[in-house]
């Protein structure tokens, strides 16, 4: 499916700006399953000193400054992408315990760089309460994938999705504790309780077609990833209880939402601001 | 041999009393009670001084540390746990032959380490080649994600480096802890080797102390030629995190040896990717960074941004390769012990040696085998975060309770990456000295080392810090103490030569804003705190009923000034005298003992303290005990017998006025006539005529028209009643009062002196303006000094027919406003930058 994505964030301060550093992780990624051909983003006002580069992830961020005083500052990024179906073939049936020492060891070169995403991050530290929400999903020697689908199938049911209700500033303890939150505290909570068990997991920054009747359309949305030895990174929405394929596209992915946080700055001056944030998605026919 | 003590005719060694304790190396002393050998010489010197000489050189010590102002902040708090450097006067000595062993070894660690971070932040040959666990670096959250791909460029992103050294009982040294963000210490060891000296100064040089200033020059040049662009004068600055930081007195003090502008966060700014300090003159690049703050900080865009103590935009400049940063952002990944257990092996790899200096036996739980081994040995083992955190602390399970033990384990067996078990070191003692003598207690030496050109240069002597009573751990943090460390030199030896230096232009008004801006608030701040103080003093008597001077304090008179100065509604003058007395009873006491009333003393005295803590640096430890004797002035309770509230108030408040006197005789005296005084001066010119603007308002313009009694408590307030008298044998007029609080240049309270000296620091300021034409600043100056130049007291106290006296209530609102004008504009054109940062992030 070949979609014309386009995000706009709008900023309105209510005291001018003297002058702002950024970054940016609006450039959607390529790889196996989804290629990119063409982006472009605009901002005002004037930005000075644009730049791109790969982070550690291997995400674009481009980052650049103004200098001129402002009260509004918009970003909108638009991009051609072409995602194809996931690929559900035969999934290895590997127990969830062989997983966690493939991954504890390092066997091959695969699992030694999914091991990275095994440890606590800043805003998913793993905890005994985590791995205790983990555990009914994960039965002793049940086969791997099928735990991951029963742990997000489970983060969908038992938690509420009530938007504004959280900030991303609430600790991950919090959001198990009310069992409430939007699609990063979805992925959150299902990235720590993985994590809790030892298990790799990442955060994946993106967007949903519009028009689905999905929770997080119109808006950023963010999903799990999760490393099964033998098929590598298996995607997962535990916000709509999906298994992402055409209908999502993917920006980035890390740890968490810290490492691909679509628009982040830092300000002189500006006292308290209103955000707005669109996002479109349409199916184009090529 | 017969004699078993110092072989020394009237040696009073004995009155030391040391004695080591058995089953520890003593630095000092041979098993048999006997100096180890390189320990004679100064056994012999303390022998002759013997224990009374000893603490009066030791007194003497006491007071360089205070009057240098040496201290540490423990747990960083502002409000006074600010503690003198605790130092011990005996050194620790170590034989040249040793400490050539010793200087190798570093060398040889800081190598290794250079060559471990370049490849941890760019191929990681190390972690894909299995040599190194990924989870020491993986799990590591001192491992700074976006500084990978940084070090690539350079060569040696260990610029600076310490180790933590002990010494077991078969005398052997280990390394307890390599430190590779922002190593401190070596401050403190300069400090330590000047008093050391002072109060040692026959043996120190008899025993030909190897110096501690080549490393000194050494590393400066260092910084010098770490500039990325070759530029003829290259600028260096010391970033710090503030006056909050335990290390602060370190940061001013090596800025001031190196002769390097000391800068926070908000003192730079990144524009067109290069960094810039921003000065009283404008922006001016900088081109190195010697940064005192940890990895996290130092950019909030891209490491922590829950910090705004850095500088934004400063990974990408870094990126550019337009400015370097001692220590390479990121380095802090090396600090974790758990390195410790491979690095035997990493050394062999990387350098093709055996690791010289061994580490002591350390075991990094997040492998199964050491892990095993640990947990079958916790009591012989000291349990330690394997990644520092703030707040973390080595733990011994031999002294924990069975339950604690247990959710140790536990802990330990959810994370066990997190966590490392190393040996407990028998570290050696040395003599300190107490009130009874000298005792023994455990020492640690820390080492440190910095990249000079290919090579480490290694500096000869250290940080020694000694436990405070027999206790394992050794920690500044914990009230540890330090001492200086000696090495002595060969007997062959030619002594060290200064090298050349690399010279930097100086001269240049390099004043950081923040700190003209600081300056002139507590300019401002002073002013007010002593301008309240007179006001108070000059209406108590008022509510005593005694009339001590003529019939300027009577009631009424106090009452409708504090109206017209807006300190009581304007309705009280006309309240029955009973209640005109109960509210200006309320006031004055107020004014004194509530520090929570705006515009009260004890809230100006806070605001000016809070300016003069951001100044540290720039104060001398005097004018900060000046500030520190107001504040517990200022901070008695109020004594509830009325009667003797009255009296305690005008002794408290003539006290507070002395003290006052000193804090402006010793800014007098003390500080350089460049751009900070000037600032501070203008802060303090500013207040003051804006308070006698308004005094004139309200004791000419508003009093009742031919009242003696207001004139005579104006001059009072302003402190002028002698002058008026010395010069004018007469009756109180008002055009004579006017023309010496608003004209006479020579009355320093006048507001014409105030103006006078305003103009000309606003013209010595950098200039901004086109050449040859007046900026806005010096324009506000010129036209409030010509408006009071002009007057002619005589008109203006003239009334008219409503009895007003219009042209001097207008020269008064004009020269309100040009002052309030001529503080937005200097602001604007010197100051303006300092706007607070935010981090804003959106989906």
């Amino acid at each position: 499916m070949v979609y014309r994505a386009s995000h706009t964030t709008r900023h309105i301060y209510e005291e001018s700006v003297a002058q702002s550093v950024n970054e940016l992780r609006l450039t959607p990624r390529g790889f196996g399953q989804q290629s990119v051909r063409e982006v472009h983003i605009e901002v005002t006002p004037e930005p000075a000193l644009w730049r791109t580069r790969k982070d550690w992830f291997g995400n674009e961020v481009t980052t650049f400054s103004i200098f001129e005083p402002h009260d509004r500052f918009t970003v909108t990024a638009s991009s051609v992408v072409e995602v194809l179906p996931a690929n559900m073939g035969v999934l290895p049936t590997l127990r969830w315990e062989e997983a966690r020492d493939i991954l504890a060891e390092g066997i091959d070169d695969p699992a030694l760089e999914a091991s990275e995403f095994i440890y606590s991050s800043p805003f998913v530290a793993t905890s005994p309460e985590l791995a205790a929400y983990a555990k009914p999903s994960f039965a002793e020697g049940r086969p791997l994938v099928e735990a991951l689908e029963d742990l997000s199938h489970r983060v969908y049911k038992e938690f509420r999705y009530a938007p504004k209700s959280t900030s991303i500033d609430m600790p991950l303890g919090e959001v198990l504790k009310n069992r409430k939150g939007v699609c990063q505290d979805f992925s959150h909570v299902m990235i720590g309780a993985l994590r809790s068990l030892r298990l790799a997991a990442r955060y994946v920054s993106g967007y949903l077609r519009s028009g689905a009747k999905y929770q997080g359309a119109e808006a950023s949305h963010a999903w799990v990833a999760a490393f099964v030895p033998g098929a590598g990174w298996l995607h997962f929405d535990p916000t709509n209880d999906i298994i992402p394929s055409e209908g999502h596209v993917t920006l980035g992915w890390g740890r968490d939402y810290g490492d691909v946080t679509p628009v982040k700055g830092v300000t002189l001056g500006g006292g308290s601001q209103l955000v707005e944030v669109a996002v479109r998605v349409e199916p184009i026919t090529s | 041999m017969k004699k078993s003590k110092p072989a020394v005719g009237r040696s009073r060694w004995d009155e030391f009393r040391y004695a080591p304790i058995p089953g520890h190396w003593d630095e000092a002393l041979l098993p048999s009670g006997f100096p180890r050998r390189h320990w004679r010489g100064l056994a012999v010197a303390l022998g002759r001084m013997g224990i009374r000489q000893f603490s009066r050189s030791w007194n003497l010590g006491q007071q360089l540390i205070q009057a240098n102002g040496v201290t540490y902040n423990v747990g960083g708090d502002p409000a006074g746990k600010e503690r003198p450097w605790p130092m011990d006067p005996i050194p620790f000595v170590i034989p040249n032959e040793e400490w050539s062993g010793i200087e190798r070894a570093v060398k040889q660690r800081a190598e290794l380490l250079n060559l471990m971070l370049g490849d941890l932040y760019s191929e990681q040959r190390l972690v894909r080649e299995r040599r190194l666990p990924a989870a020491l670096v993986y799990a590591n959250p001192h491992f700074q994600r976006s500084c990978y791909g940084l070090t690539l460029g350079s060569s040696s992103p260990l610029q600076t480096y310490a180790v933590d050294l002990a010494r077991s009982p078969d005398g052997r040294w280990w390394a307890l802890g390599d430190r590779t963000q922002a190593p401190s210490g070596i401050g403190y060891a300069l400090e330590n080797r000047l008093v050391s000296a002072r109060i040692l100064p026959n043996v120190f040089n008899q025993c030909r102390v190897r110096a501690l200033t080549r490393f000194f020059d050494a590393k400066r040049n260092a910084l010098l030629a770490m500039a990325p662009t070759r530029r003829d004068s290259p600028r260096v600055v010391l970033l710090t995190p503030g006056p909050h930081n335990e290390t602060y007195f370190e940061h001013s003090f090596l800025a001031g040896h190196w002769g390097f502008p000391l800068v926070e966060g908000a003192d730079l700014t990144v524009r067109d990717s290069r960094v810039y300090l921003k000065t009283l003159s404008g922006l001016e690049p900088v081109d190195v960074i010697l940064r005192r703050m940890d990895d996290a900080f130092c950019d909030p865009l891209e490491l922590r941004g829950d910090s705004l103590l850095g500088v934004p935009g400063l990974m990408q400049s870094v990126r550019n390769g337009s400015v370097a940063v001692d220590n390479a952002i990121g380095s802090g990944v090396l600090e974790t012990p758990g390195l410790m257990a491979f690095l035997p092996g990493l050394c062999r790899d990387l350098l093709g040696e055996e690791l010289l200096l061994p580490s002591v036996a350390t075991w990094w739980c997040g492998q199964p085998e050491p892990m095993r081994y640990v947990l079958a040995h916790m009591d012989e083992l000291v349990i330690k975060p394997a990644f520092r955190k703030y707040g973390l602390h080595p733990e011994f399970p031999a002294r924990m309770s069975k339950a604690a033990k247990a959710e140790l384990v536990r802990r330990m067996q959810s994370q066990p990456e997190l966590y490392v078990a190393q040996e407990l070191v028998n570290m050696s003692t040395v003599p300190v000295r107490t009130d009874q003598g000298l005792a023994a207690r455990h020492a640690g030496l820390r080492v440190f080392a910095a990249c000079d050109g290919g090579d480490y240069t290694v500096l000869p002597g250290g940080l020694t810090r000694v436990a405070g009573e027999m206790s394992p751990v050794v920690s500044m943090q914990l009230g540890a103490g330090s001492k200086d460390t000696w090495v002595f030199e060969e007997e062959s030896e030619s002594p060290e030569l200064p090298r050349p230096t690399i010279n930097v232009r100086a001269g240049r008004s390099s004043l950081p804003s923040r700190v003209a801006d600081n300056l002139f608030w507590l300019g401002r701040y002073a002013e007010r705190v002593d301008s309240g103080v007179r006001l108070v003093r000059s209406l108590l008597p008022a509510l005593s009923g005694e009339e001590d001077f003529g019939r300027a304090a009577s009631l009424e008179t106090v009452v409708r000034l504090l109206a017209g100065l807006r300190y009581l509604p304007e309705n009280v003058p006309d309240l029955p005298l009973g209640q005109q007395r109960f509210h200006l009873q309320k006031l004055l006491s107020e004014l004194v003992y509530n520090p929570t009333r705006m515009s009260g003393i004890g809230w100006n005295l806070k605001q000016m303290r809070r300016s003069a803590w951001n100044l540290k640096e720039r104060l001398s430890a005097d004018t900060w005990r000046v500030l520190q004797q107001l504040e517990s002035d200022l901070s008695r309770p109020a004594p509830g017998n009325p009667d003797q509230r009255l009296t305690a108030q005008i002794t408290l408040l003539d006290g507070v006025i002395v003290t006052l006197a000193a804090f402006g005789g010793l800014v007098m005296e003390n500080m350089t006539r460049g751009h900070g005084f000037r600032f501070l001066d203008i802060g303090r010119r500013l207040e003051r005529a804006l308070q006698m603007a308004d005094l004139l308002r309200a004791g000419i313009v508003e009093a009742p028209t031919g009242n003696d009694s207001a004139l005579q408590l104006l001059l009072h307030v302003a402190d002028s009643s002698i002058t008026y008298r010395s010069r004018h044998l007469t009756m109180l007029r008002s055009d004579l009062v006017l023309d010496l609080l608003l004209c006479d240049e020579t009355n320093p309270r006048s507001l014409g002196m105030q103006l006078s000296t305003l103009r000309e620091h606003v013209d010595g300021l950098p200039e901004h303006a086109e050449a040859g034409r007046h900026s806005l600043e010096q324009r506000l100056a010129l036209k409030a000094l010509t408006s009071v130049r002009l007057a002619e007291v005589d008109v203006l106290t003239r009334r008219d027919k409503e009895g007003k006296l219009s042209p001097l209530s207008d020269l008064l609102a004009g020269l309100r406003t040009d002052l309030f004008d001529l503080s937005q504009a200097l602001t604007a054109q010197y100051l303006s930058h300092l706007q607070t940062a935010r981090l804003r992030s959106s989906d």
